[in-house]
């Protein structure tokens, strides 16, 4: 075993879960400040705090890791990333092209109409496959 | 993935922590590679058989097909 890595406390471990409720904090509180502008009639307000929480806890989510020694993530989070994107995106497939078809269809026939609502989770679906196809074409091309 | 790699930690005398850290990656991915639940990439096969001074197949066996 090599005298030089010298085997270390687990401070590593405590500074990844300070982070995590770090970040988890300031877009919990985003979230809630958004909640109570509702409920209080502050929505401005509420959606201002909102934004800048949210701002805040993904700069924090990504510059505390640039910046810092200890190492926040690594292959098997990466791992997971992509098992759990893949699996993400094979459900929105398989329900989009099951559902959207079928959906025209009937709308043609005039047998249902599809409702401004439907057309959103339309547009939803099909907006992010045709990300998924611009971000898969771009990265097969660096590889 | 069978590997010996709690025996040979244990045998060093180091955490799951200690030897995350002396290869640069996470204690639950040490954790996961001991309960055979990830299969750490060839670079941290590599790291890990450094580390231990042993080779790869000394410190993984795969499981095979037919075998």
């Amino acid at each position: 075993m090599p005298d030089t890595l010298v085997p270390t406390i687990d401070s590593p471990e405590r500074t990844r879960k300070l982070y995590e409720r770090l970040v988890s904090a300031v877009i919990g509180v985003a979230v809630i400040a958004l909640l109570t502008g509702l409920a209080v009639g502050q929505q401005l307000v509420g959606a201002a705090i909102y934004l800048v929480g949210v701002w805040v806890g993904v700069a924090l989510a990504v510059l505390i890791p640039t910046f810092s020694e200890v190492r926040f993530y690594d292959e098997r989070d990466d791992a997971i990333y992509r098992r759990a994107s893949g699996t993400a995106m094979g459900i929105a497939f398989v329900v989009g092209l099951s559902i959207i078809p079928v959906l025209y269809v009937l709308d043609a026939a005039g047998t249902m109409t599809i409702t401004p609502t439907m057309w959103g989770g339309i547009y939803v679906v099909s907006a992010l496959y045709l990300c998924w196809g611009v971000c898969y074409t771009a990265i097969s091309r660096r590889r | 993935m069978e590997t010996t790699l709690p025996e040979r930690r244990e045998r060093g005398g180091l955490s799951q922590g200690d030897l995350a850290e002396a290869v640069g990656v996470t204690r639950q991915t040490i954790n996961a590679i001991e309960r055979d639940r990830y299969d750490p990439s060839l670079e941290l096969a590599f790291k890990l058989a450094d580390y231990f001074d042993c080779r790869i197949e000394d410190l993984f066996e795969p499981e095979l097909n037919g075998e």
